[in-house]
């Protein structure tokens, strides 16, 4: 029952309500004129029986008038008139009432009835008499006839005044209802005005709930609050029928936002494994080099070397075992602690010395180093490495003619270290892959053991946490090369301006 | 889900309400039709009698015969009866002689009538019960009709009370002639109390004999004949004003009556009217019929002595019982009799009470 309500198209509901609603107000109407009617056809009736009265007594009159002429005339015409209005007054006479009750008017009636009766006898016996030329009868019978007929129009015509008086009180009884039944009808319908909105309102609103709810839940999401409350799916009419689009439309969207997250995440996912490869990657090539290279041993067997050396008096090869050892004894510090500039001024001073005896060559070697920023930190193995890129680019094969400069100096807050050489120079376009650590490759292979310029570059970059750490410089072909590196020390540390 | 069904509640408690709304309003508006019709149809109210007596008399409007019918009314309305005054509804103002010939001819079931002796009553009361109509005289009588009871008061009873009065009334002359020393009544040649009693033309002779043979008896058992001169003064009352005519010419003449004695209560209020008129309250003595309300406040007042009613409550009674009784018996008693009832200035408030209980 509930659900076949439910099924019903809203329309039909809708209009349902109003109909129902009409048909009532019209039930109402209809009873309310029927009320009307009644009460006013009464008021018509009300003088309804002093009318027949009135008939009645010209009937009674038409009688006597028809008796009397033919008494007087005895002709055939005027005694068939006697029948047709003896036959009228006595029709008349028996449609009266006959009960006695207190009421007045209806015992004079029944009086009436009676003495009329009696007189229709009486009135035949006259007749009867005349037609017999009973003389003597019919004139004595007359007489009494005639008193008769006078006694009963007098009752008639006092019924009549009775009645009159009676029908006038109850013509204003009812004229009094009727505006009493005016006031009634007046107040009904207002009720059922009212009623008939308040049940409209009601029932319009009980249909129309289902369509606020989706409202509101639209509204939820259109403020992009997906996990709203689904609204309740209300029979198959046309609210229900959105009602259940809305309803797939909102799983749908949340459907498509769930595949799109977990889709992103898992892109997110293989990112990071990517990374983590390359790590690990870097790492293991890491953990190579550092397993061919045991610096313990090498510095441990250097040092035996060096010994021996002064042991046979050898000057010259324990000072260059001596510095290879001290080289290398760098390598085997922790270098992931920032060193100082003076270490790494040693380093490069070893380095050279170390490659000045390998290549008995001599490599013109400056350095001009502000002592005051000798204590400044900075990260390990950056100038040897580009000094070493100097050597193998630059300078290898000039023989003795090769020259490097080193220069640390200080301008404003940053601290610059220049390595410059005169060998090959380079392109503008090297310059560029360096500095944007893309010099790769092929490179690195031919090169083996060495640190690379990018390492160098980009730990500088991290150290500085700025880009432009490193700045290239060549002239040309055959015109030499500086490659200035700058930073800025760290605030706790104090550069000394004693010296 | 609880939304939905509560949603579904509402929509079908809203039917019932709908339904309920509906059914209350158009009972309620029926109903008051109804009520407000039937207000109107006084058909229901009525009810219904098997038989139907007339009471005829010439004088309907007078409170005696009021009262009377008052009685009837209320003893036939046991008995299933209703009783009419006849005529009271009526236009014109018919003789009881007519209205006894619209009451045969109507077929009523008995008729109460007023007696008066004419011969032409006597004769319809013959008609009426050759047509199997039951006739009971009521107060006065027809005496040689075919009636089948009379319910009266007895003649000469009135008469010995009137007498009773007279003797009382004089006594209280002789008093106050006494206290104010009037010679006329103390002295040797002590006058004769001059007694007038009034009847109507109305009355039969035989009735006014009657009367006045009670009120001599009861008068001569205390007195000498030689004390008192009664005399009979007729009052024609053939029409509205000649019964004051009759009075006043009465108190015209030389010597006034001291006594009054009168039968009928017009007699009673014009007598004591002229009373008034010729300013001889306290030297007339009148004794007054009936118990209106004039004649009651006159006693009240000293002005009328005394008056004598007939119980007019059991005349209305006995009249009905008759008719009951012989329409079912066949056969009733002949002569029936009411009480007399004396009203002076002792009982007369007493009296005014009762009265006035009773109309309520």
């Amino acid at each position: 029952m509930k659900n076949k309500i439910k099924n019903i198209p809203l329309s039909v509901k809708i209009s349902g309500i109003f109909i129902m609603a009409n048909i009532f107000s019209l039930v109402v109407i209809v009873v309310l004129l029927l009320g009307i009617n009644s009460l006013s056809r009464r008021m018509e009736e009300s003088y309804q029986d002093n009318l027949h009265l009135n008939e009645a007594i010209e009937a009674l009159d038409n009688l006597q008038r028809a008796m009397t002429e033919y008494l007087n005339s005895k002709s055939t015409d005027s005694l068939s008139d006697y029948y047709s209005r003896e036959q009228a007054f006595s029709g008349m006479v028996q449609e009266l009432n006959e009960r006695i009750t207190d009421r007045t008017p209806d015992r004079m009636e029944r009086n009436i009835k009676f003495m009329s009766e009696d007189y229709l006898e009486r009135v035949a016996e006259t007749i009867e008499a005349k037609r017999g030329r009973n003389i003597e009868k019919y004139r004595t019978s007359y007489e009494e006839t005639n008193r008769q007929y006078e006694y009963i129009k007098a009752y008639m015509r006092s019924l009549n005044e009775e009645r009159f008086a009676e029908n006038s009180a109850r013509y204003t009884a009812l004229a009094r209802n009727f505006r009493r039944f005016e006031f009634l009808a007046m107040s009904v319908m207002i009720v059922v005005l009212l009623g008939s909105a308040f049940l409209i309102t009601g029932l319009t609103g009980t249909i129309i709930y289902p369509l606020r709810e989706l409202a509101r839940t639209a509204d939820e999401v259109s403020n992009a609050n997906f996990d709203v409350e689904l609204p309740a799916s209300s029979g198959s009419d046309e609210v229900g029928r959105l009602n259940t689009a809305f309803r797939k439309m909102l799983i749908s969207i949340r459907d498509y936002i769930d595949r799109l997250r977990t889709s992103m995440e898992n892109e997110q996912i293989m990112q990071k494994r990517e990374l983590m490869m390359e790590t690990h990657l870097k790492d293991a090539q890491l953990k190579y080099l550092q397993a061919q290279i045991n610096p313990h041993f090498l510095f441990n067997t250097l040092n035996a070397g060096a010994q021996l050396a002064m042991m046979e008096g050898a000057d010259r090869t324990y000072e260059y075992v001596q510095t290879v050892a001290d080289f290398f004894r760098y390598n085997v510090k922790k270098l992931d602690a920032p060193v100082t500039i003076e270490e790494e001024v040693n380093l490069v001073d070893a380095y050279i010395s170390i490659l000045n005896v390998r290549f008995s060559g001599d490599i013109h070697y400056d350095r001009q180093v502000d002592k005051r920023l000798l204590n400044v930190k900075m990260p390990g193995m950056i100038l040897q490495p580009i000094v070493e890129n100097a050597v193998n680019h630059g300078i290898r094969e000039m023989g003795d003619r090769g020259r490097i400069d080193l220069k640390v100096y200080r301008d404003e807050d940053r601290v610059y270290i220049s390595v410059r050489d005169n060998g090959k120079g380079m392109s503008p376009e090297d310059i560029e892959k360096v500095v944007a650590c893309r010099w790769e490759s092929d490179e690195k292979k031919s090169d083996g053991g060495g640190i690379a310029m990018d390492n160098v570059i980009s730990r500088l970059k991290l150290y500085a946490g700025r880009e432009d750490v490193v700045e290239i410089r060549s002239g040309g072909s055959d015109q030499g090369t500086e490659v200035i590196i700058n930073f800025t020390p760290h605030e706790d540390e104090e550069i000394e301006d004693g010296e | 889900m609880k939304k939905k069904t509560i949603s579904g509640k509402k929509l079908f408690l809203y039917l019932i309400l709908t339904a309920i709304f509906s059914v209350a309003v158009l009972s309620v508006a029926v109903i008051y039709f109804r009520i407000y019709t039937a207000e109107v149809s006084d058909d229901s109210y009525s009810r219904t009698f098997s038989h139907y007596y007339a009471m005829i008399t010439d004088d309907y409007k007078s409170s005696f015969w009021q009262s009377v019918y008052r009685g009837a009314s209320e003893e036939a309305l046991e008995d299933g009866v209703f009783v009419e005054l006849f005529g009271s509804n009526l236009t014109y103002n018919y003789s009881s002689e007519e209205l006894m010939e619209m009451a045969i001819s109507a077929q009523v079931d008995g008729i109460l009538v007023a007696g008066n002796g004419r011969e032409e009553m006597t004769q319809l009361i013959g008609r009426a019960s050759a047509r199997g109509i039951p006739v009971v005289t009521m107060y006065s009588d027809n005496e040689d009709s075919a009636r089948c009871s009379f319910v009266g008061v007895n003649g000469y009873n009135i008469g010995s009370e009137y007498g009773r009065q007279v003797i009382r009334a004089r006594e209280e002359l002789l008093r106050l002639a006494e206290a104010t020393g009037n010679e006329v009544w103390t002295g040797q040649n002590k006058r004769v109390t001059s007694i007038a009693v009034l009847f109507d033309d109305k009355t039969s002779a035989y009735d006014q004999n009657v009367i006045l043979s009670g009120i001599v008896d009861a008068m001569s058992a205390q007195m000498k004949n030689s004390e008192f001169d009664i005399r009979t003064v007729a009052v024609d009352s053939t029409n509205p004003f000649s019964v004051e005519e009759s009075v006043h010419s009465v108190f015209m003449e030389e010597q006034v009556p001291d006594i009054f004695v009168c039968l009928s209560e017009l007699d009673t209020t014009v007598v004591y009217q002229a009373v008034v008129d010729f300013n001889m309250v306290g030297k007339v003595k009148i004794l007054g019929y009936y118990d209106s309300e004039k004649i009651l406040d006159a006693i009240s007042r000293g002005v009328v002595f005394s008056t004598l009613t007939v119980n007019t409550d059991e005349l209305g009674r006995f009249g009905v019982k008759a008719l009951v009784e012989y329409s079912e018996y066949g056969n009733t008693s002949q002569y029936v009799t009411a009480d007399v009832i004396i009203i002076d200035r002792s009982n007369v408030a007493e009296y005014t009470k009762k009265v006035e209980e009773d109309e309520e």
